[in-house]
């Protein structure tokens, strides 16, 4: 038995470095035989290359459009998916050394703090200036927005009336005190909402929001923006803030309980007299030490394009930011709005403020 | 002379050396994220320390108290229940009590939301079939109870598992002479096992500490203000990385405090046995009554931490099923599974070879090693990872200038392969490993060891013809509990996994960041399944051995 149990551990341990050290040297010999290839094959080959991607997106759709430039372009997409932030700080530690091309992520104020932390560089590309209206680009060209959501106020149809709504500054005043749902301040998409409102009030304005919001809440802040929708569904608040293809998804969910849901509740595009809807976009951006930077162009551009935007809408209640591009369904039912008249760049610009109001608000 | 040349080759032995070299590589990455704890403070660090920190500590103590003393109570109760006594299914509890820790806890979270809140299974069928509105914040987990109510349900197989294996091998004797001598079961419990069990007991419940400390997902989502979730609000949300390895270099310093209380109060008392005759304890057979009500606890508790959310994540993957699968999950799971075994195997045998050193040379040095195995666990896995990327980035520097000389082509990018993420497992879980093992170790004892060498076998041959023999139960424990963690790993994984590389947990991650929770199903349920093959399997192999 001593003997047995000796050899099949010993054994194991052979196995598992062998597999462990095959596992290594495969990963580099199928780079080595594309490089290999490339720089063997004939004119043909030559032109398919391939583009390293970081992405933060995480939807068929996108890897389904992958797939069609590939096809298209004979250029292989190779795909890390992760969170924005630890994608960042992963480009931040590789520097100069890093295998990716492109990174794709959600907020316009994460796309900031990459250019911020010197991991981008401008592409100057006719097609994209043409597909993405200007304040949906960063004013250097080092990132591009790909798809467009908004941040609304989503009611209930029987306590609400729509004509109580206007703005995101009067849901501080105090009748609507014990109403209002809406997540933590350490989801993004609040804290880009309170950097736009910095920008366009100033932060004096800024902080008395957060405050006031933090009075009328009707429940702690937890749980995501669904979470939001089901409170004032279940009655626990009569409006909440969040963002519109999060009602998309609902309606449209498996779940018969979550399609009632959302069907429950009113999409309100507030202040549309004033200052505009608070827009947030994901996009795409080249990393500064692109060792692929042609095709990144070209995956860039088609990304951009009018059939790619369509895919990009159509699956996940998303705008297109090529405004070209119509809106159907849903969408288009929503109407159109008017947005928040800002560069994005400011997004990213207001971040850290924007965090400290919420902590000395109090906001959790 | 011969006995001096003889005591120094006794302390460097190979033992010593590879021990030393795995502390160096783990010692590495903690110890850039410790230094920071000493830089100058910035004004976001002001800020933390006027807004945030009291409250981040209250939580985190909160959580982490009440976490440790429910999985203690449920862990090793059931670990005493499954090894004194025979009653109904008790052979089904002994393996399946250990699948709860196959839920990673932010899944578990989401589906208890999911059963109970609004658009739930509960609410809705009183809504719609009884006309029922409840008040919600009855029907509320989102909160510190119920972060704690998920950490124990899910985290107490750590304590059942370790306990049960101390247990399991122990000699009846004692036991039977508590019986002979008139004890009651409840006395000979508090009298005789919790004292000789407190080693395994006191070091799983750290685990579960640990894991506490280092979660992300529940308390994020419950929006709880915890330590781990300050370090992710000042690093992604301040873009303050320094600060934010400041808040993770405090929380080490904390976990270390723990680590020294734990050292402690396993107390100096060393139980292990001086005769060859151990014979395992012959369960006690209860009838009637008693039986069916250990039966009925044991049910509960498999219930409430497995059945209840396995099921409502199957009612989700039913939905989903259509577009969610597709044939690329079979390369998920031999994906997932692979680099889990590799990594746990690694994980044991390093395990095995610094506790086998430490045990056998007892000094400063060594309990100092047996300490810092630990260390990993307890930090939140994306600061552990960027010591783990900025090393292999000098790593590859380094590699890239030695190929270059040499001219060796093609020049081998570590960080591109799995060797990282491999690492960074390692690093991360030795102190599960390491525990297993080390609580093996501790209930051996030395004298089998010492009466080996006695004979003239080496430390080598003793180690492999003595020892791993009787540390068989103690290994595939060990190594269970590895796998499933790195199968439900998160932040490394996701952090660190070259291109085109995915597992169950970064595919469920991926739809539930973005609130598709049903979507998320599948794969949840998936890693639920492998673990539960593994943890069957290595169940009846162990059954086989005679003890």
């Amino acid at each position: 038995m001593t003997k047995f149990v000796r050899m099949s551990l010993f054994a194991l341990l052979i196995l598992s470095l062998s597999v462990f050290i095959a596992a290594c040297g495969n990963g580099n010999t199928e780079e080595t035989d594309s490089e290999n290839s490339d720089a063997s094959g004939d004119t043909g080959s030559e032109e398919a290359g391939e583009v390293n991607l970081y992405t933060s997106r995480h939807y068929e759709t996108d890897q389904a459009l992958y797939d069609a430039f590939t096809e298209e372009t004979g250029i292989e997409v190779n795909v890390v998916e992760g969170s924005g932030d630890e994608l960042i700080e992963r480009l931040n530690q590789e520097g100069e050394s890093t295998e990716a091309d492109l990174f794709i992520t959600a907020d316009a104020g994460n796309l900031h703090s990459a250019s911020e932390s010197e991991l981008l560089q401008p592409v100057e590309s006719e097609v994209l200036a043409e597909n993405i209206p200007e304040k949906f680009r960063d004013v250097d060209n080092e990132w591009f927005g790909l798809t467009k959501r908004a941040r609304v106020i989503v009611y209930d149809k029987e306590r609400v009336d729509p004509s109580e709504l206007s703005t995101y500054e009067a849901l501080t005043e105090p009748e609507w005190e014990d109403r209002i749902a809406v997540r933590s301040s350490s989801n993004m998409y609040n804290i880009s909402l309170l950097a736009s409102l910095i920008e366009l009030n100033g932060s004096e304005e800024a902080a008395k929001w957060a405050e006031g919001i933090v009075n009328n809440m009707a429940i702690e802040p937890q749980g995501g923006d669904r979470d939001q929708a089901k409170a004032v569904a279940a009655g626990q608040a009569d409006v909440a803030i969040m963002n519109t293809y999060y009602i998309g998804g609902m309606l449209n969910s498996e779940d018969p309980e979550e399609v009632k849901v959302a069907e429950s509740v009113g999409v309100f595009f507030p202040n549309q007299d004033t200052t505009g809807t608070h827009v947030n976009i994901s996009g795409i951006s080249m990393t500064k030490h692109a060792k692929n930077s042609d095709e990144a162009i070209q995956l860039m551009e088609y990304l951009s394009s009018e059939a790619s935007q369509e895919e990009f809408a159509a699956a996940n209640y998303e705008y297109p930011v090529n405004p070209a591009v119509e809106v159907t369904g849903l969408l288009e039912s929503w109407g159109e709005f008017k947005e928040q008249d800002l560069n994005l760049s400011v997004l990213g610009e207001n971040q850290q403020e924007a965090i400290r109001l919420f902590d000395q608000a109090g906001w959790k | 002379m011969r006995h001096g040349v003889r005591t120094i080759k006794s302390k460097f032995n190979i033992w010593a050396i590879l021990s030393l070299i795995f502390i160096a590589i783990i010692l590495i990455p903690n110890g850039l994220i410790a230094v920071n704890v000493f830089t100058e403070s910035n004004e976001n660090w002001q800020h933390i320390k006027e807004y945030l920190l009291k409250e981040y500590i209250t939580n985190t103590v909160i959580l982490i108290s009440f976490t440790a003393l429910f999985s203690m109570m449920i862990g090793v109760s059931l670990a005493w229940f499954v090894t004194m006594f025979e009653f109904p299914f008790r052979r089904f509890f002994k393996w399946a009590l250990i699948l709860p820790l196959a839920i990673p806890p932010y899944i578990g979270a989401y589906a208890y939301h999911g059963l109970i809140n609004y658009t739930g299974i509960i609410q809705s069928k009183l809504r719609n079939d009884f006309d029922v509105t409840v008040n919600q914040d009855y029907f509320s987990i989102m909160n510190n109870q119920g972060a704690i109510f998920i950490f124990s349900i899910f985290l107490f197989p750590y304590v059942y598992t370790i306990t049960k294996a101390f247990l399991q091998n122990q000699s009846s004797s004692i036991i039977e002479n508590a019986r002979l001598l008139g004890s009651s079961s409840f006395e000979t419990f508090f009298r005789v096992i919790l004292p000789i069990s407190r080693a395994a007991i006191v070091g799983s419940v750290t685990l579960v500490v640990l894991e506490v400390l280092n979660d992300y997902g529940v308390a994020n989502y419950f929006g709880i203000q915890t330590f781990s979730t300050a370090i992710f609000r000042t690093w992604y949300g301040m873009k303050d990385l320094d600060s934010a390895l400041k808040l993770a270099g405090a929380l080490m310093f904390l976990v270390i405090f723990i680590l020294v209380l734990e050292k402690v109060s396993r107390g100096r008392r060393r139980f292990s046995f001086s005769t060859t005759k151990v014979r395992p304890i012959q369960p006690k057979k209860l009838k009637g009554v008693k039986a069916w009500l250990l039966a009925g606890y044991c049910f509960t508790v498999f219930g409430v931490a497995f059945l209840i959310p396995f099921t409502q994540l199957l009612y989700w993957a039913f939905l989903t099923f259509e577009s969610v699968f597709s044939s690329e999950f079979i390369q998920l799971i031999y994906q997932s599974v692979f680099i889990a075994s590799i990594a746990s195997i690694l994980i044991v045998i390093i395990a095995l070879i610094i506790g086998n050193y430490t045990r056998l040379h007892k000094s400063l040095l060594t309990s100092l090693i047996s300490r810092v195995t630990t260390l990993g666990y307890s930090i939140p896995g994306a600061a552990i990872a960027i010591s783990i990327i900025t090393i292999f980035v000098a790593l590859d520097g380094y590699l890239a200038d030695l190929y270059r000389t040499l001219q060796i082509e093609p020049v081998i990018i570590l960080r591109t392969s799995l060797v990282m993420l491999v690492s960074a497992y390692i690093i991360r879980f030795l102190a599960i490993g390491y525990n297993a093992v080390d609580a093996g170790y501790e209930k051996m004892g030395n004298t089998f060891t010492e009466a080996s060498r006695t004979l003239g076998f080496s430390t080598v041959k003793t180690f492999f013809k003595v020892d791993l023999p009787m540390m068989k139960p103690a290994i595939f424990g060990g190594f269970i509990l590895v796998f499933i963690d790195v199968l439900k790993e998160l932040p490394l994984t996701l952090f660190l996994q070259p291109f085109n590389f995915a597992t169950l947990a970064t595919q469920a991650y991926k739809y539930a960041n973005d609130e598709r929770v049903h979507e998320a199903a599948l794969a949840s349920i998936l890693i639920i399944i492998v673990s539960g093959i593994f943890i069957f399997v290595s169940h009846k192999l162990l059954e086989k051995e005679p003890a």
